[in-house]
């Protein structure tokens, strides 16, 4: 009985809250309907109509050619992509990178969003965070030939190492399959984590002040306050930023992988956006429709990725995008 | 209230407008053809404006150099030449024709055919007829060569062709190099095989540890960056007594009319050639980082004169590194010295799997390689002007301009019309900011090698006998004088060989796409090779790495390549023969 009461005072609410939308409503909001038109103008034309070039991967597309004179093949592309034992190392490879980038960025922001939070020095506070967020506006390139020249034989890691007789000669770091993935991730903490921070510590500042009084006053150490106040206060945004960043788990990199990337780790290095420059945009292969497909494929996962990730968080009862 | 809703709907779509204008093609953009609109020059002359991109690594001019400014004048073309920055040939290539914006010339290395199929290239054909400079090039023979599968011609090659006869003094091809101070250190000994090469950079090393600024000397590096791989890769093949067909050994012991491809990455001499470069590394003599080293680190590194040898191909290193060799550096006590005043200077040792074998280092006639070349685009929006520019380089004055610089500035004529340069002159042409500045070769435009028009000098100075000696730093000068050679190809002293009509066969190889078994094969033997070589090198335990290397190897289905190499042999072959070839006796 009464939940049913409930029930109906919030539907009328979501009614009041959601006008029908009218010739007057529409009159008494066109400026709004006018702006936001203009974005969904350009989501389509951005967007929406260049997957129709998705055609081609279904053609053996040749550029002279074009859409209209090219043979169709069916899916004999995707054949290829999965028998080529190569594209399944790429996914693989894809798929581990992004996923290790993603928990340590996040764990790492997180750690160190709140460590900093608990720094009341303010000068040293804003100088550390000004400084950790610095590498992020430097593009790859730059954080490649920064790695690249620590780790050759001369580079500074060699050094320290050697110099106290860690190693006893120089140790060919970037040649080393096993510590191709490591470095990787370690590249991109470097560069993302003061900038990956910001966001939760803007969080943490909107945490009530009151619960942390009440914890004191219920007797909350320091790391109880944070384990207890904190971390709970940061969980939506942590969600929406899981979610998020779900669908860029196969974005898991190009330009740093291609600088990085050698003949000796080509088989961790590799992504699945490296396979289709290759075979896509190198002249000495120029396949167009190969390179689509497997760009279709990645679209399609990350897409699942995406829902289905959702739909635990729904679940869940979480935070969640849609 | 009103007005502020009209403002804000104005911004707003202001904003929209300017997103989309971003996406716009800029006329501005330097790869785009927009800047073809005519200038008018002070004489009232107009000059109109080219832009061309080399799918190789290459150095820009700045804007209003002397020469590329009196060439301007007198053809009424100025080009702006751009170069691979960062990617390699086949990616810059693929995107030039994915975004649709291409140069008015271009010279698409691997990547021309796809530029061919495309559709993106003017053939050259009426313009042959029109132009006698640029037919002159080459003969009909040759110029079929360049035919594509639709008949007509669409590029033309413009290195390694000599007017007249070949003159070359220098090697431009591969070699094991070693600097002249090792050799004039171990009082010029005789070095013919890897053993007596690798024995004499260790014990060097050991003696002089350090370059006199106290940079510490590095006995051998390799580089094995992209293509460029070739460098560790195909050694075997010269070491065996071959020429440099590039993809594998053409055996012509039952006759050149019965020649027989042969994969050179399975012969004995190679995994004794992997062996000892596994057991130096392991000595420490080779570079820890030659393996992951890119192309910029390792010319950073040869600039330095710190490596006292390596193996490559001369185009690939030399130029690049003349500039630091004549600069002066300041040593640890204070005094200046310079690289090639020291013995920096590379020569090349043809070496050999044993002992007093031939050897094939060297090509001493032009090699024709028909698989890229300077080619006009279909963006070009007044391809006669273009031919007509290209033929006009080809003009002794402007060539002379080209590769001697200007009459009295960079070099002097003496009562015999013989051209040569003055101490100052040759240094000026050393230094990368001088040829910024000045020089304009036009370096990837049709061109000629070989005897001047005038019959009296060379068409480029590096050719010219007394300006090529002259040229040479003092210890390169005590080194040949040594060995009693006059140029490199005579220190190299290779056999010397008519080509063979199938040579060279990487003109095939180069542009083998995937399409078929063998291109497939090709491209995983490339990777696999990629990935083992330096394994093996590297390894602790050679034999069982070079089993499992051999054995991935074998799953390429190398053999799938070499019976398309053994058809193309044929072809070429067949070729030759309907114009008349017959087998020398």
């Amino acid at each position: 009985m009464e939940n049913s009461i409930v029930k109906s005072k919030r539907t009328k609410e979501i009614d009041v809250n959601k006008p029908k939308f009218t010739a007057k409503e529409f009159k008494r909001q066109w400026i709004l309907v006018a702006i936001s038109a203009v974005y969904v103008i350009y989501g389509i034309i951005f967007y929406y109509l260049p997957l129709a070039g998705w055609i081609i991967a279904f053609q053996n597309f040749v550029f002279a050619k074009g859409i209209g004179g090219s043979k169709w093949v069916g899916i004999d592309k995707f054949k290829f992509l999965f028998s080529d034992k190569t594209f399944l190392m790429v996914i693989r490879n894809t798929f581990v990178m992004g996923v290790l980038n993603l928990f340590f960025s996040t764990v790492v922001a997180i750690a160190f969003a709140i460590l900093l939070n608990e720094v009341k020095n303010r000068y040293f506070k804003k100088s550390i965070q000004t400084i950790s967020y610095l590498p992020h506006f430097l593009s790859w390139i730059i954080v490649v030939a920064i790695v690249h020249d620590a780790l050759t034989s001369t580079g500074i890691i060699n050094d320290i190492l050697t110099r106290l007789h860690i190693l006893k000669q120089p140790y060919a770091f970037l040649g080393d399959p096993k510590l191709f993935w490591g470095i990787v991730t370690l590249s991109h903490l470097w560069k993302e984590t003061g900038w990956n921070a910001i966001i939760y510590l803007a969080a943490i500042t909107s945490i009530d002040p009151c619960l942390y009084e009440s914890a004191s006053i219920d007797g909350a150490g320091r790391f109880q306050k944070m384990r207890y106040v904190t971390l709970p206060g940061l969980r939506p945004t942590i969600m929406i930023l899981l979610l998020m960043n779900m669908g860029n788990v196969l974005n898991a990199g190009f330009e740093l992988q291609y600088l990085l990337g050698n003949g000796l780790v080509q088989n961790v290095s590799r992504t699945i956006d490296i396979y289709i420059l290759d075979w896509a945009l190198d002249a000495r292969n120029m396949d167009y429709s190969l390179g689509t497909a497997a760009g279709i494929f990645k679209t399609v996962v990350s897409m699942t990725f995406i829902v289905v990730s959702n739909y635990i968080a729904k679940k869940k009862g979480d935070e969640r995008l849609f | 209230m009103k007005t502020k809703k009209i403002v804000s709907l104005i911004l707003a779509s202001m904003l929209a407008v300017s997103s989309f204008a971003a996406c716009s093609t800029k006329p501005t953009d330097t790869q785009s053809s927009g800047g073809n609109e005519p200038v008018q020059t002070g004489d009232g002359k107009e000059i109109v404006d080219f832009t061309m991109f080399a799918a190789m690594a290459g150095k820009e001019k700045n804007d209003g150099n002397e020469i590329m400014e009196l060439i301007a004048e007198k053809t009424g073309v100025r080009v702006k030449e751009t170069w691979l920055t960062g990617q390699d040939a086949g990616e810059a290539i693929g995107s030039i024709i994915a975004s649709g914006k291409l140069p008015d010339l271009i010279d698409g290395g691997d990547g021309s055919v796809t530029l061919y199929q495309n559709g993106l290239l003017v053939a050259w054909d009426d313009y042959l007829e029109k132009y006698p400079n640029l037919k002159e090039m080459y003969t009909d023979e040759e110029w079929d060569k360049f035919r594509m599968d639709d008949g007509h011609i669409y590029w033309a090659n413009v290195f390694g062709n000599s007017y007249d006869h070949n003159t070359a003094t220098g090697h431009n091809g591969e070699a094991f190099w070693i600097q002249v101070r090792v050799l004039e250190w171990a009082n010029y000994p005789k070095i013919q095989t890897l053993d007596e090469y690798f024995k004499l950079l260790e014990d060097y090393a050991a003696a002089n540890p350090e370059l006199p600024d106290g940079t510490p000397v590095i006995p051998y590096t390799c580089l094995c960056e992209d293509w460029k791989y070739y460098c560790l890769e195909n050694a075997p093949m010269f070491l065996d007594g071959y020429p440099n067909d590039g993809c594998v050994i053409v055996n012509i012991d039952a006759g050149m009319d019965n020649p027989k491809v042969v994969d050179y990455n399975t012969t004995d001499t190679a995994k004794m050639y992997f062996k000892k470069l596994n057991e130096e590394y392991a000595k420490g003599a080779i570079d820890p980082d030659f393996a992951t080293q890119t192309y910029d680190e390792y010319i950073a590194k040869l600039s330095t004169g710190r490596v006292l040898g390596l193996c490559d191909q001369y185009w690939d290193f030399a130029y690049n590194i003349m500039g630091p060799f004549a600069t002066p550096l300041s040593a640890s006590d204070g005094t200046t010295f310079r690289l090639d005043e020291l013995g920096c200077d590379y020569v090349p040792l043809g070496l050999t799997a044993k002992a007093g074998m031939k050897q094939q280092w060297h090509s001493y006639d032009d090699e024709l390689n028909q698989s890229s070349g300077c080619a006009v685009t279909t963006s070009c929006k007044d391809p006669d002007l273009a031919f007509a520019f290209l033929s006009a380089l080809l003009d002794q004055d402007i060539h002379d301009l080209r590769f001697w610089g200007i009459e009295g500035v960079d070099y002097l004529v003496d009562d015999q019309g013989l051209y040569y340069r003055t101490e100052e002159m040759r240094e000026n042409w050393k230094s990368d900011s001088y040829k910024a500045k000045h020089s304009c070769e036009y370096s990837y435009c049709p061109q000629w090698m070989g005897m001047s028009k005038d019959g009296i000098n060379r068409m480029q100075p590096s050719e010219q006998p007394s300006e090529f000696y002259e040229g040479l730093a003092e210890p390169l000068k005590k080194c040949f004088a040594a060995y009693g050679a006059q140029t490199y190809s005579e220190f190299l002293g290779s056999e010397i060989v008519v080509n063979a009509p199938w040579y060279p066969l990487w003109s095939w190889s180069n542009n083998i796409s995937s399409d078929t078994p063998g291109g497939i094969a090709w491209k995983r033997m490339g990777e696999t090779k990629h990935l083992w070589l330096p394994t093996v090198v590297m390894s602790s335990d050679f034999e069982s790495d070079w089993a499992a290397y051999q054995a991935a190897y074998a799953e390429c289905d190398p053999q799938a390549f070499l019976d398309e190499a053994q058809a193309e042999v044929n072809k070429r072959l067949e070729t030759a023969k309907s114009y008349g070839w017959t087998a020398p006796v």
